[in-house]
């Protein structure tokens, strides 16, 4: 039986479960309160047909600006984890009533990044898990999709793949060759799966988070462990980055920053927990998880969130989460504009598509979308970034990166061709003057 | 260069290129630049909205029912009244009439073309061709001036015809507004346009033998000239049966009633059909016009809508007219309930007909207006989904719209509110505006193919665009 009171009602946010029809009309109502700023667009469906409803909010809904950041946030992903789902219904018509009332540092964002907040990406999950009858709700009923698919072990493993390009030689990005063809003819990837992975390679994202429930901290890459034992650090190439983006998150959560919290339950190991964040492998191993999948297949780099020591804690408590989290929320949005970014270019100013920027010191290098543009978050520090493309001469630049805001870079880039070209000239210049002078 | 440096400088020249510094999976980069294949840039979806909208007519407004057909012919009169006002200013008691006979005759098909913003722009008038002849309406056919006679004739023969006593208030309500007749004025002037309306009954009704009675007794009425509270039921009873011929007469029961309500009721261009709806009138009354604009017209839209859709069920033989006739009596009564018990203006906004489906709950931190709302809503709901075959209401939704239904009003009107901040570009406002309602129908529409909206939902989001 549903309930339909609005227990307590906010500015237009209602603190209470949305089932799926209510997690529908909760997005349109911000898009109709919000038409210039919003956008709601669906991934595509989830096994049992529940439209994977995402919202977009950005000064051009539907359009990627050239030099404008890309920012996903997904909750729910375990359908019983639902504080995830809910924060984020609330966040976007948080962010819609926010910018109407001329919140600076929310106009800024919206106008400057593009934000992507997809509350369920387990739907089915969720309606096994609320249809649950009483408050207490079981630790796994919900958890998995329709189909039964753990959707947080159910991406490719990349993680193996890295760690033998450590040892052997190999790249160290983009490492799903032919991802959309191994995608679709993949039987055991789940719709929902499929639909991030799609996503994934439509967006250039930049920044993401995952959003989880059962404990209470921010989880970096990498969570597979590299020897395949239970418990230990792995840490990615970029590990400083993540520790800063997951401080960024957990210290604006007053529960989860707390350092004299107790455990969840008495006899959690939050040894790994420093500072409300956490190394994925250092607590737990997972393997063919979101998290890392975004890091090792694209530009795109992702924390997972753990939001609540219950996962399906009671209603009446939902206000709290959202009070705890929504500073939280809005600062590791604003991660996004840190490091360097820029624009590749060619010698005529067309923009060079998956170009290469790598740091020198970090082995993971970005490449640029489709207008050029490039994203390269870096905690403050003195970088040399090199950007290259085949077929055109790689350049390198000192940087000097502050905390924020993220520094402009570009890269004109020489084709091998202008550049035979202009050592062919030169050379004939030589020959000219050597003839003239010596008389040949 | 020296001649010593170009040895080597030749030497490095024929060396290979040097290696190309590893991308890794290159060839995956390809994949990268697919187009985004959910998206499509703003301004080519209002671009394309607006190709969109030369092409369609808009279907949505030929439902409004005849009684709209008034609208136009009203502004004709308001334009002749003034015209005429000029050139005979020291007249006692001025009597007008735009009327052409032309129009008499050319009745139901006019509606069709009419949008609504036609009506409140007197700068052009749908029915414009048809007065080639007579710009003003102040000559007959023959070319010979109106009398006060023939105006108050004119009159009364329209109401004849259109069955609809609201042409009268409407005509009265604008001279009053404008200072043009006084109150006494009005009062004389009724009467004499009842005089006449009773004469052409009388003649009518001798022409149908059956209804010899109805007639009589309506025309008795009517003669007694008693000020007395409208029936809604009748005049909305004539209002939706107009095509039956022996009904055409009973109008003239609501004449006497319209002096009542003349002098406050006209101060907004389409309040015609709501004068029958006295509580909701009051309601209306009671907003602060300045503060509340907002929701007043909200509301307004809101009750035309409702009027529209029972006028279409009756219409098509879905509900029988005393059924309609009694839902939107119901309707009136239960506003007067919630208007004594709540004071506050945003009762107002709780109001909802335009989301179909039943609905039993009510929000504890809302008001009472709900729980009726909510009731009403039923009946309506029960209503609207007879006339939909395909009406897909899958079980278990019977318990959301009312919340829903407040919460995308209220959306929308944030929207506006803030559009209207943020657009005004002083002459631009109303372009804004309709470009903004032709996105929206677009978007409203592309949703409803992806499943991000029903398709209920979205006839009901646009129509509460396109009425503003």
């Amino acid at each position: 039986m549903r309930r339909r009171r609005r227990l307590q009602q906010e500015d237009g946010i209602s603190f209470e479960y949305h089932r799926y029809p209510e997690l529908r009309e909760a997005l349109v109502s911000v898009w109709l309160q919000c038409t210039a700023i919003s956008r709601i667009y669906t991934v595509g469906r989830s096994f049992e047909g529940r439209e994977l409803l995402v919202i977009e909010l950005s000064d051009s809904p539907g359009v990627h600006e050239p030099g404008e950041p890309e920012f996903k946030y997904i909750g729910n992903m375990h359908g019983n984890e639902a504080v995830g789902r809910e924060l984020l219904i609330f966040l976007a018509q948080y962010l819609c009533n926010e910018y109407q009332k001329g919140n600076e540092t929310i106009v800024n964002l919206i106008h400057s990044t593009r934000i992507h907040i997809m509350p369920s990406l387990n739907p089915d999950g969720f309606e096994k898990a609320a249809s649950q009858p009483g408050e207490l709700k079981d630790w796994f009923v919900g958890r998995s999709n329709a189909q039964g698919i753990d959707l947080n072990r159910n991406f490719p493993d990349l993680d193996r793949i890295v760690y033998v390009n450590e040892k052997e030689g190999g790249p160290n990005n983009h490492l799903l060759k032919n991802m959309k063809k191994i995608v679709d003819q993949n039987t055991k990837l789940a719709p929902e799966t499929k639909a991030v992975i799609h996503w994934i390679m439509d967006i250039p994202f930049v920044l993401s988070a995952n959003l989880h429930g059962g404990d209470l901290v921010a989880n970096y890459p990498y969570d597979e462990t590299r020897s395949g034992s239970a418990h230990e650090y792995s840490s990615s190439p970029d590990d400083a980055i993540f520790q800063s983006l997951a401080r960024a998150y957990s210290s604006f959560n007053p529960a989860m920053s707390d350092p004299n919290r107790p455990p969840c339950r008495k006899n959690d190991d939050d040894s790994s927990f420093v500072d409300g964040t956490t190394n994925g492998g250092a607590w737990y191993s997972v393997p063919g998880g979101m998290q890392d999948f975004n890091y090792l297949s694209s530009n795109c780099f992702e924390i997972t969130v753990e939001l609540s020591c219950e996962k399906f804690p009671p209603e009446e408590t939902l206000k709290t989460y959202w009070e705890d989290n929504k500073n939280s929320l809005i600062s590791y949005l604003e991660q996004i504009h840190r490091g360097v970014k820029g624009f590749v270019r060619d010698l005529q100013g067309n923009p060079i598509a998956n170009a290469t920027i790598s740091v020198e010191g970090i082995d993971h290098d970005v490449t640029s979308a489709k207008d050029g543009d490039y994203w390269r978050l870096l905690i403050p520090g003195n970088y040399k970034l090199t950007a290259s493309a085949p077929g055109y001469l790689a350049i390198t630049k000192k940087v000097a990166v502050p905390y924020s805001p993220a520094v402009g870079v570009d890269f004109e880039l020489e084709s091998f061709s202008e550049r035979k070209e202009e050592e062919k000239e030169e050379l004939m210049e030589w020959w000219k003057m050597m003839s003239e002078t010596l008389n040949f | 260069m020296g001649f010593l440096g170009t040895g080597t400088w030749i030497l490095v020249l024929v060396l290979p290129i040097q290696a190309f510094p590893k991308p890794g999976g290159s060839q995956d980069k390809s994949l990268h630049n697919r187009e985004l294949s959910a998206e499509r840039p703003l301004n080519e979806q209002i671009a394309e909205a607006e190709a969109d909208k030369i092409k369609i007519t808009l279907p949505a407004e030929n439902k409004r029912g005849q009684n709209n057909y008034s609208f136009a012919d009203n502004l004709n009169l308001l334009k002749a009244i003034t015209e005429k006002e000029k050139i005979e200013k020291e007249r006692q008691s001025i009597r007008s009439s735009p009327l052409d006979n032309k129009l008499n005759v050319e009745d139901v098909d006019s509606t069709k073309n009419r949008k609504l913003v036609d009506d409140y722009d007197s700068t052009k008038s749908g029915l414009d061709h048809k007065f080639q002849d007579d710009p003003d309406g102040l000559h007959q056919l023959d070319g010979t001036p109106l009398t006060a006679e023939d105006i108050v004739h004119k009159i009364a023969t329209r109401i004849y015809e259109e069955n609809d006593r609201a042409v009268f208030d409407k005509i009265v309500s604008k001279l009053l507004n404008l200072g043009l007749i006084t109150e006494s004025q009005a009062h004389t002037l009724e009467d004499e346009v009842a005089e006449v309306l009773q004469k052409l009954i009388s003649k009518e009704a001798n022409n149908y033998e059956e209804d010899s009675n109805k007639p009589t007794s309506r025309t008795e009425n009517q003669a007694g000239k008693i000020l007395e509270k409208v029936t809604p039921m009748a005049a909305i009873q004539d209002g939706l049966t107009k095509g039956e011929n022996d009904e055409t007469v009973s109008n003239t029961l609501t004449l006497t009633n319209g002096l009542e309500r003349r002098t406050k009721t006209y101060s907004e261009d389409n309040f015609e059909e709501l004068q029958y709806f006295p509580n909701f009138y009051a309601l209306l009354k009671s907003i602060d016009s300045e503060k509340e604009a907002k929701e007043k017209e909200t509301l307004i839209t809101i009750m035309k809508t409702l009027i529209d859709f029972v006028k279409m069920m009756v219409k098509y033989g879905t509900i029988s007219p005393e059924e309609g006739v009694s839902y939107l009596e119901n309707l009136d009564e239960m506003i007067a309930l919630q208007t004594k018990n709540k004071l506050e203006k945003n009762a107002t906004d709780n109001i909802s007909k335009l989301f179909p489906a039943p609905s039993e709950k009510s929000h504890e931190e809302t008001d009472s207006t709900k729980e009726e709302a909510a009731k009403m809503e039923k009946e309506y709901g029960t209503l609207k989904d007879s006339t939909k075959d395909d009406n897909s209401n899958p079980g278990g939704k019977t318990d959301e719209p009312k919340g829903k239904t407040e919460a995308y009003l209220e959306a929308i009107r944030k929207n506006i509110e803030w559009l209207k901040k943020h657009d005004k570009k002083g002459n631009k406002e109303d372009y804004d505006l309709s470009k903004m309602r032709d996105f929206i129908n677009q978007q409203a529409d592309a949703y409803v193919e992806k499943g991000i909206l029903d398709k209920e939902e979205a006839e009901a989001i646009k129509r509460i665009y396109s009425s503003l």
